[in-house]
């Protein structure tokens, strides 16, 4: 037997032959979304999210997760996090982060001289945002990258993308346990011993 | 009375507690109904309760050519009425006769006895011989022509048992300009800068949002009023403005080929008979301009409605009034079918053949919904069609079905859809496609024109025009009728202001309003339950509520018509196709109650009818 098939019966009774049973329980349906709309507080059933009207904030309507205009993040002094591992232009594939590090002078990390992002360029794909080991650059600013006149402006440097940015208090380095220790013991997919 | 709120639904609880004023009148209400038990009295009326009669109408009014006026003696009192006396009085009784002979006999309480009036114009040619008393050094009123007739006056007396009731006669022969072409004029602005174009304006916008809120959608919204800083939304109203710009500054193309003449005469030719058929649309009943304040009885408003004293809220009294309709009707024909062939363009010419021959076929079908009407009522005069309805019965009451066919037929008339083979928006084309700018838009306009005149068409003719149920000239037949009108409407806009308040916070004011002058006729109400008020009103009051009646009963049935139009073919889905929608809708995830396929309901029976027909 096959699955999904349904059979319907085409005979006409007299309700399909008077035709207004059927017109008038489709003119309460469209009647019922009409009022509705109209009468209920907010927009009833309308989903459309009104996007540009001033008193509509879209970032309500973002997820979490979408990935925006890169920020980079500064420390409890106000320096910026990124010690210029290069990490995040290594990953990149669009090559559009450019990083010139220099010495922090605090004998221990070094810090980027310049850090620029060419927004023309970058494909929003965020591997910078995974690849980056010290919480540094994020892409939760939930703004889309404006139109600009000038190619030049769209190149963001270390001070316009730290405008965007804010306090990060992850432990510098990575405070994570060791793995081994938190990682289960045994783990249940391998109990199975084929011998 | 608050404890019982604990039990409602939370929502509608917060709704009722929002309505203080709503509050207040049921407690007012509920502390009056037991006066109301007590209340045997009649209430109040002009007539003065010696006299135990009157007559109507109260006064008499002739022109030259004026037919013999019916004056009835009503018997207002418990006792019988004996007549023994009716005589002409007044300086000119000698120009005027009683033709009935009855004007002696007994009238039995509540029963009313007729005799007629007529003027004897001849004798009141001039050059007149009145020597009317002149004060010292007053102005001798000027000679009349030969031609002329001179102002006459008597009265008309009755007298019984002892009382005696009279009616004041006047005769004059009015200036055509003042009394014919000022007022018709008059009325015309009125009704069509005043009521029709604006509507239809206002149509071309409800469309949109009315089918945006029946499908979901937001709808026009932007287009805004702008005073400085401030800008006024209203719910996208203003868009029809921005319409009207966009379409006076677009291009005014004409092609190439086309008959240059006809081809810009072609949408006044559709324009203008959707105008001109207004000419027999009555709007109210008769205003009397003298008598403003008075309270009036059927008859007096009769006298003034043929331009004695007053004039018909109707353009045009025609005794063939639905004849001229059909006339006007098929002249529209010419838009449709000139626009197709000056356009030079073969699309455009299938279209305007389709728009023709459906306008003319469905001429017959709206001829023949309308017969049944005309033999319940005896007449083809719009007015008189609507004072018939008032002292029987409404047409939707006599007449159901003709209702329904003639919607049926009103909406193939207009070319909308689901009739609109004409123009197909989506699929085919019609016969204005190479039509742009303002010259589309005429079309567009007289489309809903047209839409209104259906609407005004059925309220005339199956829901009694202006009239309100239980209401005449003088006002409600009974208190409790003026209640229940007060009620009803204080409720509805009660209803509508709080859905606005709650709506938006632009519509706080609209709302608030609506709410308080709700409030208002539920507080009228309530004075009528305790003084019995409403069965005897001033003429302008009876008018102004007649005049709005008429205009909600056209509204209304616009959005209906809208209604029907965006339920039976929604945009751009093609009406006649998919699966038959009482199966479909029992294996949609939301139980079909998303608009296309329910609303496409008719639409796909009619599919499967017309497969298994093939």
């Amino acid at each position: 037997m096959t699955i999904g098939v349904k059979k319907v019966s085409l005979t006409r009774t007299t309700r399909d032959q008077i035709f207004l049973p059927a017109i008038l329980e489709g003119l309460l349906t469209t009647a019922r979304h009409f009022f509705k709309n109209t009468l209920t507080p907010g927009m009833g059933d309308i989903d459309t999210i009104r996007y540009g009207e001033p008193e509509v904030d879209v970032k309500d309507y973002y997820p979490d997760r979408f990935r925006g205009v890169h920020r980079l993040m500064y420390r409890e002094d106000g320096s910026v996090r990124c010690v210029a591992c290069m990490c995040c232009s290594t990953v990149c594939p669009a090559r559009c982060i450019y990083i010139h590090a220099e010495d922090r002078r605090d004998d221990q990390e070094k810090a980027p001289a310049s850090f620029v992002i060419d927004e023309l360029k970058c494909v929003v794909c965020g591997f910078c945002v995974e690849a980056c080991p010290c919480d540094a650059i994020r892409m939760d600013t939930k703004e889309h990258m404006v139109p600009t006149e000038t190619r030049e402006e769209a190149v963001l440097g270390k001070i316009d993308l730290m405008k965007r940015g804010g306090p990060s208090v992850a432990v510098q380095g990575g405070a994570a346990p060791n793995y081994r220790e938190v990682a289960p013991k045994r783990d249940p997919r391998f109990e199975h011993d084929p011998q | 009375m608050f404890n019982a709120l604990v039990s409602l639904p939370p929502r509608l609880a917060a709704t009722l507690r929002r309505l203080p004023v709503a509050w207040v009148w049921l407690a007012v209400v509920s502390l009056m109904l037991p006066a109301t038990a007590c209340d045997g009295e009649d209430p109040p009326s002009s007539v003065d309760a010696g006299a135990q009669m009157h007559l109507e109408p109260a006064r008499l009014v002739f022109h030259p050519d004026t037919a013999p006026i019916a004056v009835d003696i009503v018997n207002d009192g418990k006792d019988p009425l004996f007549i023994n006396n009716a005589r002409l009085e007044g300086p000119d009784w000698s120009s005027f006769q009683i033709t009935d002979a009855r004007t002696s006999g007994i009238i039995a309480p509540g029963e009313r006895a007729t005799v007629h009036i007529e003027v004897d114009a001849a004798s009141l040619k001039g050059p007149g011989d009145a020597r009317p008393i002149v004060a010292a050094g007053a102005e001798p009123p000027e000679p009349i022509g030969p031609d002329e007739y001179r102002v006459g006056e008597a009265s008309l007396r009755f007298s019984a048992n002892g009382a005696e009731v009279s009616a004041p006669i006047v005769f004059e022969d009015p200036p055509w300009f003042g009394q014919y072409f000022l007022p018709a004029l008059l009325k015309i602005l009125a009704l069509v800068m005043g009521f029709i174009m604006p509507l239809a304006s206002l149509l071309t916008w409800l469309e949109r949002k009315q089918s945006a809120m029946m499908q979901d959608r937001l709808g026009p919204n932007m287009a805004a009023l702008g005073f400085g800083k401030v800008k006024l939304r209203l719910w996208g109203i203003p868009h029809f403005i921005a319409d009207g710009v966009k379409m006076l500054f677009k291009e005014d193309f004409i092609p190439k080929y086309a008959h240059r003449a006809l081809y810009s005469l072609a949408p006044l030719f559709a324009f203008a008979p959707a105008l001109v058929v207004f000419a027999i649309m009555p709007f109210g009943d008769a205003v009397c301009y003298d008598h403003l304040g008075d309270v009036l009885s059927q008859a007096d408003v009769d006298q003034c409605a043929d331009g004695r004293g007053g004039t018909a809220l109707q353009i045009a009294h025609i005794d063939v009034g639905l004849l001229y309709y059909f006339a006007i009707a098929s002249l529209a024909t010419y838009g449709t079918a000139l626009a197709g062939w000056s356009s030079y363009n073969k699309w455009a010419i299938l279209g305007s053949l389709r728009a023709s021959a459906q306008m003319i076929s469905y001429e017959v079908a709206i001829g023949l919904t309308i017969v049944g009407a005309l033999l319940v009522y005896g007449t083809l005069e719009p007015h008189a069609l609507v004072r018939a309805q008032m002292d029987s019965y409404w047409g939707i009451v006599l007449q159901p079905v003709g209702l329904i066919l003639f919607m049926t037929a009103g909406i193939a008339e207009t070319k909308r859809a689901p009739f609109d083979l004409p123009e197909g928006e989506s699929e085919i084309i019609g016969y204005f496609i190479e039509y742009s700018g303002m010259r589309f838009g005429l079309f567009f306009l007289a489309e809903f024109i047209e839409v209104i005149f259906m609407s005004a068409m059925v309220a005339t003719l199956f829901l009694g025009g202006w009239s309100v149920p239980f209401m005449g000239a003088h006002g409600f037949e009974t208190a409790w009728a003026a209640q229940l009108f007060l009620t009803m409407l204080g409720l509805g806009l009660t209803v509508i202001g709080v859905g606005a308040w709650r709506a938006s916070k632009h519509g706080e004011t609209f709302g608030v309003l609506l709410v308080t002058v709700g409030s208002l006729h539920l507080f009228g109400a309530a004075y009528s339950l305790f003084t019995g008020w409403g069965t005897a009103l001033p003429h302008i009051l009876v008018i102004a509520i007649g005049l709005l009646t008429w205009g909600a009963k056209v509204f209304i049935l616009c959005w209906v018509q809208l209604l029907i139009r965006w339920t039976l073919r929604p945009a751009d889905e093609p009406g006649l196709e998919g699966p038959a929608s009482a199966v479909d809708r029992q294996h949609r995830p939301d139980g079909g109650d998303r608009v296309p396929h329910a609303a496409r309901g008719a639409a796909s029976h009619l599919a499967r009818f017309m497969e298994l027909r093939r």
